[in-house]
C-alpha cells in the first residue's frame, strides 16, 4: 500500500490534491497558497527517496507543514497525519520507523507571544464592532433638535449624511490608534499594516451601520439600548468564534454568515496570521453588509415621522 | 367673519382650509389672511387645531391630509418643490428649548449648526446672532458658555434668537411664554414686540396664554377645528354688548342659583364667573340697566358685596365666545335628543 493511499483511508485526513516535486517545480508554492487560503489544512512532504529509505529499513522522514494560525488545530492536525502512518505501517506490515517532522506555518518570531496574537484578534473584532456600534446607536433617537432641523431647507438624507461623514471620520481616527496600540503591545502582524486597518475599518463601519440602523428605527433610548444588547449577543454567539458555524443547524449558518463578525473575524486572522490580502470574499461581503444597512437607515430616516 | 383679500405684503394666506386624518377632520373650513410685520396671536384650547394649523404652513402635513388653498410667503406648501424655499423664509420657535438647542454646545456653536442648514455666510452669521443677543439681553459673558449652564429665559431667548438667526418673513411660535414664570412671560413678550419693531418680522404666536393677546395684532380663536374669530383684540372686544363694559359683582355665597338669578335679567348677555364670589356681566345698553340690574338683585334677596365696571379684555372676550360655542352645541345636542323623543328635565 502506497502511502497516499493510506492517507486516504485515514477519516481524520482528506487528501486535496497530490503533488509530485520533482516535476512540478511549484508545488510547494502552491501547497502553501492552498494553506494561506485554508483550503488545505496541512502539508505532508514525502521525501523523494522515501521507498528506498524503507527498503534499507532506515526510519521513514515525514515533513508536514500545519496550519499554526489556530493554536487549537496545531495538535489536531498532527494527530490526523499520524493517523495516517499507523495506517500504513499497519498495512504494509513495518517497524513503526517513522520520523515526522513537524513545522507551523505562519508561527510567529521570538519575542512575541503566540497566545497574544491569537486572542488580540479576537479582541480587536468585537472591539472594532462594537465601537461602531456604540457610537452611533443613540445619534438620531436621542438627538431633540432633528425634527426642528427639518423645519430648516436642510435634508434628511444631508442629515444623515452628516451623521456617517463624521462618524467615519471618528471611526478612521479608533482605527487607527486601535492598529498602533495593538503594535505597540506586541502584536505580530504577517500581513500589510494598511490591509489589517482596512480590514478594521470595513468591520467597524458594518458596526457603525448597524449603529445607525438601530438609531433611525428606535423610537426611544430604551428601544435602542435593547436593541444593541440583544443584537451584539447575536453578533457575537454567531459569530463562529465561540461555536463553529459548520456546527450549527443549516438556519443558523445562514443567519451566521449573513452577520459581520462571522466575516470580520476570519478576515482579521487571514492577515495578522497569515499574511493574507484584505480583498477577499470576507471584505465584499462586510461591505456589502454595510451598504445594505446604509440603503435601509436612509429609507427609514427618510419615511420616519418628525413633528416640532 | 370678513376676511382681509389677499395683497402684495401678505405673509400668510389660508382660505378654506380642511384638515383630515383618516375620518377624523381636525381643521373645518379656516380661512384668513396676515400682512407683513402683523403679531398673530392663535388662542384656543387643547384640540382646537392650532398646531395642526401650523403644521400646515410649515410643510410638516402633507398634501394628502388636507384641502383649500394656503400660500406663506408667496408660496404653495402644497407643492413639494416648494417647501425648500418656504423653509427658508421662516422660521420656527418650539415650545420646549431642548428641541431646538444642543444644551452641550455654547449659543455660538448652536447659531452655527442652524445658520449652516441656511447656506449663510459665518461671518454675517455671528453678527446677525450677536445683534439678536443684544436686542434679547443675552448676556454675552453666557455666549461661550453651554446652554445647560444657562437660565431657563436666557435658554427661551437664545431659542427666539436662533429662530431668527437667517431672518426670516414669518416667524412661528408654539407656546412662547409655556413653562416661564409669571413675572417672565411679559419679559418674554415685550421681547417678541421689540424683535417684531426691530426687524418687521411677522410673528404667529400659537399659545394658551391669553396675556399674549397684549402684543398681538390680530388674534385668531379656534375650537375643536373651527375659527371662530379673526380680528384685532380692540375689535372683537368692542363687538361685546355695550362695547365690552363688564360690572364686576361681588356676591356673598355665590353658588349656581345667584348665577341663575342673574342670568334670568332681560337685558343680561354673558355672566362669567371670575372668582369664588365673584362674576362679570355683560349687557345690551349698559349704563341705562345696569342700575335696573342692581335693583332686580336687591328684590331677589341677592346680597351684593361690592361692585365695579370696566371694560372687559381679552380673556373675557375669549370665555364668552368659547361659553357661547358651548351653549350652542348643548342646544343643538338637546334638540336632537328632543326630535328622537328623549327626555328634557
Amino acid at each position: 500500500m502506497k502511502y497516499v493511499e493510506a492517507v486516504n483511508s485515514s477519516n481524520l485526513l482528506n487528501l486535496i490534491q497530490f503533488f509530485n516535486a520533482s516535476e512540478e517545480i511549484y508545488a510547494m508554492e502552491t501547497a502553501r497558497n492552498y494553506l494561506t487560503s485554508k483550503k488545505i489544512k496541512v502539508i505532508i512532504a514525502i521525501p523523494v527517496d522515501f521507498s528506498e529509505l524503507l527498503i534499507w529499513g532506515y526510519p521513514g522522514l515525514i515533513d508536514c507543514i500545519s496550519d499554526s494560525s489556530d493554536i487549537k488545530k496545531i495538535q489536531e492536525n498532527l494527530n490526523a497525519v499520524y493517523d495516517s502512518i499507523k495506517i500504513f505501517v499497519n498495512q504494509n506490515n513495518l517497524t513503526p520507523q517513522f520520523e515526522v517532522i513537524g513545522n507551523e506555518e505562519f508561527s510567529i518570531p521570538e519575542g512575541y507571544s503566540f497566545k497574544y496574537n491569537y486572542n488580540m484578534v479576537l479582541v480587536l473584532s468585537f472591539m472594532v464592532i462594537g465601537v461602531g456600534m456604540v457610537s452611533t446607536i443613540l445619534i438620531i433617537v436621542q438627538e431633540k433638535p432633528i425634527a426642528r432641523l427639518l423645519l430648516t431647507p436642510v435634508k434628511r438624507a444631508e442629515i444623515l449624511s452628516a451623521k456617517y461623514i463624521t462618524y467615519t471620520s471618528i471611526l478612521i481616527i479608533q482605527d487607527l490608534s486601535l492598529v498602533i496600540s495593538a503594535l505597540a503591545f506586541g502584536l505580530y502582524v504577517v500581513g500589510s499594516l494598511f490591509d489589517l486597518f482596512l480590514a478594521l475599518f470595513i468591520l467597524g463601519f458594518t458596526g457603525l451601520a448597524i449603529g445607525i440602523f438601530i438609531s433611525t428605527f428606535s423610537k426611544t433610548k430604551t428601544q435602542a439600548n435593547q436593541l444593541f444588547f440583544a443584537t451584539f449577543l447575536v453578533l457575537i454567539l454567531l459569530s463562529g468564534i465561540f461555536i463553529p458555524i459548520d456546527a450549527m443547524p443549516i438556519y443558523l449558518q445562514i443567519i451566521a454568515y449573513a452577520l459581520p463578525l462571522s466575516h470580520g473575524s476570519p478576515l482579521i486572522t487571514g492577515i495578522v496570521t497569515k499574511g493574507k490580502s484584505v480583498f477577499g470574499f470576507d471584505f465584499f461581503t462586510l461591505l456589502g453588509v454595510s451598504v445594505f444597512l446604509v440603503i435601509i437607515s436612509f429609507i427609514i430616516f427618510q419615511r420616519r415621522k418628525y413633528e416640532v | 367673519m370678513e376676511i382681509s383679500k389677499p395683497s402684495d405684503n401678505s405673509m400668510v394666506l389660508v382660505e378654506n382650509l380642511n384638515v383630515t386624518f383618516g375620518k377624523n377632520q381636525i381643521v373645518h373650513d379656516v380661512s384668513f389672511n396676515v400682512k407683513q410685520g402683523e403679531i398673530i396671536g392663535m388662542f384656543g384650547i387643547s384640540g382646537a387645531g392650532k398646531t395642526t394649523i401650523i403644521r400646515v404652513l410649515t410643510c410638516q402635513i402633507e398634501k394628502k391630509n388636507w384641502s383649500g388653498n394656503v400660500v406663506v410667503t408667496g408660496l404653495n406648501p402644497s407643492k413639494k418643490k416648494n417647501h425648500s424655499k418656504i423653509l427658508s423664509n421662516i422660521g420656527y420657535v418650539p415650545q420646549l428649548e431642548l428641541l431646538n438647542l444642543y444644551f452641550e454646545l455654547n449659543p455660538m456653536a448652536n447659531v452655527e449648526v442652524f445658520t449652516s442648514t441656511y447656506g449663510m455666510d459665518k461671518k454675517k452669521a455671528k453678527e446677525t446672532a450677536e445683534k439678536l443677543f443684544k436686542i434679547l439681553d443675552i448676556p454675552e459673558d453666557t455666549w461661550k458658555k453651554k446652554v445647560s449652564q444657562m437660565s431657563g429665559g436666557e435658554k427661551k431667548r437664545l431659542s427666539m434668537a436662533i429662530g431668527l438667526i437667517h431672518n426670516p418673513k414669518v416667524l412661528f411660535l408654539d407656546e412662547p411664554t409655556t413653562g416661564v414664570d409669571a413675572s417672565k412671560r411679559y419679559d418674554i413678550l415685550s421681547y417678541l414686540k421689540k424683535l417684531n419693531q426691530h426687524l418687521n418680522t411677522t410673528m404667529f404666536i400659537i399659545t394658551h396664554d391669553l396675556e399674549a393677546a397684549l402684543i398681538c395684532d390680530k388674534t385668531a380663536i379656534l375650537r375643536q377645528g373651527k375659527l371662530l374669530e379673526f380680528d384685532t383684540p380692540q375689535n372683537l372686544i368692542s363687538s361685546l354688548p355695550s362695547g365690552g363694559l363688564v360690572a364686576r359683582i361681588s356676591i356673598e355665597n355665590l353658588d349656581q342659583k345667584g348665577i341663575k338669578t342673574v342670568q334670568q335679567f332681560n337685558s343680561v348677555k354673558n355672566v362669567l364667573r371670575v372668582g369664588n364670589e365673584t362674576i362679570e356681566v355683560l349687557m345690551e345698553n349698559f349704563e341705562n340697566n345696569l342700575p335696573k340690574l342692581m335693583k332686580y338683585l336687591f328684590e331677589n334677596e341677592v346680597k351684593i358685596n361690592s361692585m365695579s365696571r370696566d371694560i372687559a379684555n381679552f380673556r373675557r372676550l375669549f370665555q364668552i365666545r368659547i361659553q357661547e360655542e358651548e351653549t350652542k352645541e348643548n342646544e343643538v345636542d338637546i334638540s336632537e335628543i328632543n326630535s328622537e323623543g328623549g327626555i328634557i328635565s
